[in-house]
């Protein structure tokens, strides 16, 4: 059974393209697009589509947004954004608000293709652009004690050292201990690294991330 | 009346001048007027009562002489001592004496021979007093009356001012004097009047009158001006310098200004030119030749490969001009900057926010700000301080939001920091930052001690 499709891009040139990249693929079918927030929510309410190709960036609610909305509502619509920003923050912003990939609009169809096929099958997807220690495929992380990954999960979550240490019932200057110690086992340089690659890794799930949100 | 002069007095300084330079002359004048007219009337009516006196004494001396004939055929000398007059002294002041025909002095009171030869003059007119001065110009009056009897002869009478009117003569002779002296001071006060409080004031009103703020100081006042007109002008002086500073300095802000942004637009037309441009050049080289090739496949795959190049140049291009992930909140933003700074530098960059910071709606011209903020600090802290370590902390009070930025670089010694001292020492970065923040109502405070590292603190407003 074909993937149903729905892409929402303000730019018409870019989502003519997609669109075309969409249409091609014989496994995928193109059922709306959307110029903005509002109307790609409109039509993900009405069409239920498996997959949301959303951009970041769009006049009235932006892409982020309508992935809080579908998933405050409970969809089983999968969302990927689709941006021309590679900052990582995006993903984070993404990832909570309940996004299963993350693509540049510069992949290659290939690669989008199996961004889209990933993310039906419950799985996550990040463009290798957007963090680029993703690439590095045969690089085996050590493994994170308990403590560790609570620390890692909470401070993905937003929190800072401060709030870990208090919720930990440790003192900030161990919180900061077990972040360095985290850094060094996954071979990532800050907070937010760490935590793209212990998605990666398998090491905490996107559900445990998402939990009491 | 009174109203009416007080209410044109209190229009204009130069008529209140006016007004007291009246004050002082009119009073001055009038004294020296008063004085020359009494010293006037006194000498008339001090000669007035000498000349009497002297008639007086002279005349009934004669008269006494001429009726009492035949005493005087008997015995000139007996008939003369009858007075005591003669023979002792007057017992009123004053001299006389009794001179023949023959100009011979028949007899004298005591002490008169010497006085009337030391005054005497030929020309003198007979039966009316006269004024004369002896060599030491002491004041005499004399007169002389003929006596009616046959041997004839004259009756010389004489009184001495001093004599008769004391201390009065002497208050005649101090007259001018004060008189002299009142209208010299009285002068004198006038134009100190005028040299040191109206001219300068003149002066000074001229100066605030034609003075531009900002472009003009005060010329310096005359010599001599008094105290509290010089210190007005002192005060004036300092303002208009503050002022012309104030003006240089925001010329050489709006210079500077103008400046960095020709700078940037340079710098940002190079970056486009050497970047983008020379690989879309080339983008268009690969595809003229997809036309005429055969091995199109690799030419393709050369396209894709520059034409990603040049995306991934301009977003990094964009991200430099103006962040887009302000959208994301205050907290993601300087996370991400921080990241993207930490694997720029090579160093580490910790961040911590306070639980409320994320929440707080803040615009992204300020959080843009923050993030600028930032970027010049650790870029200084790597670049002058060779710090290894940053930290980052955002917190939070009530409405104020407060960045800090501390390292642990060199540091240096920031006791007396403020725009101008940043702007002269090259530090124009921190010195716009600084600026910046004051015009969003913040403060942006630079603390740092030798081997101390440096802390920069921004705070400001977020409900402003």
């Amino acid at each position: 059974m074909a993937v149903r499709i729905l892409l929402a891009d303000d730019h018409p040139l870019t989502r003519s393209g997609i669109a075309e990249f969409v249409r091609r693929e014989e496994t995928f079918e193109l059922v709306a697009e959307a110029e903005d927030g509002a109307e790609a929510w409109e039509k993900i309410k009405e069409l239920r589509p498996d997959v949301a190709l959303l951009d970041i960036r769009m006049p009235g609610y932006d892409g982020v947004a309508v992935a809080q909305k579908v998933k405050n509502e409970g969809m089983n619509t999968a969302i990927v954004m689709l941006t021309s920003y590679d900052a990582q923050q995006y993903v984070i912003a993404s990832l909570r608000a309940g996004a299963r990939g993350f693509v540049l609009k510069t992949v290659s169809p290939k690669e989008l293709t199996t961004a889209i096929n990933t993310v039906a099958k419950g799985g996550l997807y990040l463009d290798p652009e957007v963090a680029s220690v993703m690439g590095e495929q045969d690089f085996i992380p050590e493994q994170l004690s308990v403590r560790e990954r609570e620390v890692l999960l909470l401070a993905a979550k937003g929190l800072s050292s401060k709030e870990v240490a208090k919720q930990l019932f440790i003192s900030e200057r161990t919180v900061q201990t077990h972040l360095a110690s985290i850094y060094d086992k996954l071979g990532s340089r800050n907070k937010t690294e760490a935590l793209l690659l212990a998605l990666k890794y398998g090491v905490v799930t996107l559900e445990e991330l998402l939990e009491d949100d | 009346m009174l109203s009416q002069l007080r209410k044109k007095f209190a229009g204009s300084g130069s008529h209140f001048l006016a007004f007291l330079l009246c004050a002082l002359i009119i009073p001055s004048a009038a004294v020296v007027f008063v004085a020359v007219a009494g010293m006037l009337s006194q000498e008339r009516a001090m000669e007035a009562a000498v000349s009497s006196y002297v008639q007086d004494l002279a005349e009934s001396m004669s008269y006494h002489l001429s009726s009492d004939s035949d005493v005087w055929t008997f015995s000139m000398l007996s008939d003369f001592t009858r007075f005591p007059f003669f023979s002792w002294g007057p017992s009123i002041p004053g001299w006389v004496a009794l001179i023949g025909q023959d100009g011979k002095v028949i007899i004298a009171s005591p002490g008169s021979m010497h006085i009337i030869t030391s005054i005497w003059r030929n020309d003198l007119p007979i039966g009316r007093a006269v004024r004369v001065e002896d060599k030491q110009a002491a004041q005499y009056t004399l007169a002389v009356y003929p006596v009616k009897r046959p041997s004839g002869g004259y009756v010389v009478a004489a009184v001495s001012w001093t004599q008769l009117l004391g201390g009065l003569v002497g208050v005649v002779r101090i007259w001018p004097l004060l008189i002299v002296a009142i209208a010299l001071l009285s002068f004198f006060s006038i134009r100190l009047l005028w040299s040191r409080v109206v001219t300068p004031l003149r002066s000074l009103s001229s100066d605030i009158d034609s003075m531009t703020l900002g472009k003009d100081v005060p010329e310096n006042l005359p010599e001599g001006t008094i105290q509290e007109i010089e210190s007005v002008h002192n005060a004036l002086r300092r303002y208009a310098q503050a002022a012309v500073e104030r003006d240089n300095l925001r010329n050489r802000y709006v210079r500077d200004v103008v400046q960095a942004q020709e700078q940037e637009r340079m710098d940002m037309a190079r970056e486009i030119h050497d970047g983008a441009l020379q690989d879309v050049t080339a983008l268009l080289q690969q595809i003229h030749m997809i036309a005429d090739d055969e091995n199109k496949t690799t030419r393709l795959k050369r396209s894709e490969i520059i034409a990603k190049t040049v995306v991934r140049e301009l977003r990094a291009f964009c991200d430099e001009l103006a962040p887009p992930w302000m959208d994301l909140g205050v907290n993601e933003a300087i996370t991400e900057l921080a990241e993207r700074l930490s694997q720029a530098y090579d160093i580490i960059i910790m961040t911590d926010y306070d639980e409320d910071t994320d929440t707080a709606e803040i615009e992204n011209d300020k959080i843009l700000s923050l993030l600028r903020i930032i970027q010049e600090a650790v870029s200084n802290a790597v670049r002058h301080g060779h710090a290894s370590e940053v930290d980052i902390q955002l917190t939070r009070e009530n409405d104020t939001l407060t960045l800090e930025v501390s390292d642990n670089g060199k540091g240096f010694e920031s006791g007396h920091i403020n725009h101008e001292t940043l702007r002269v020492e090259g530090h124009r970065g921190l010195a716009s930052m600084t600026e910046r923040m004051s015009l969003m109502g913040g403060t942006l405070k630079i603390s740092s001690k030798p081997e101390e590292g440096t802390k920069i603190t921004a705070s400001f407003n977020i409900g402003a």
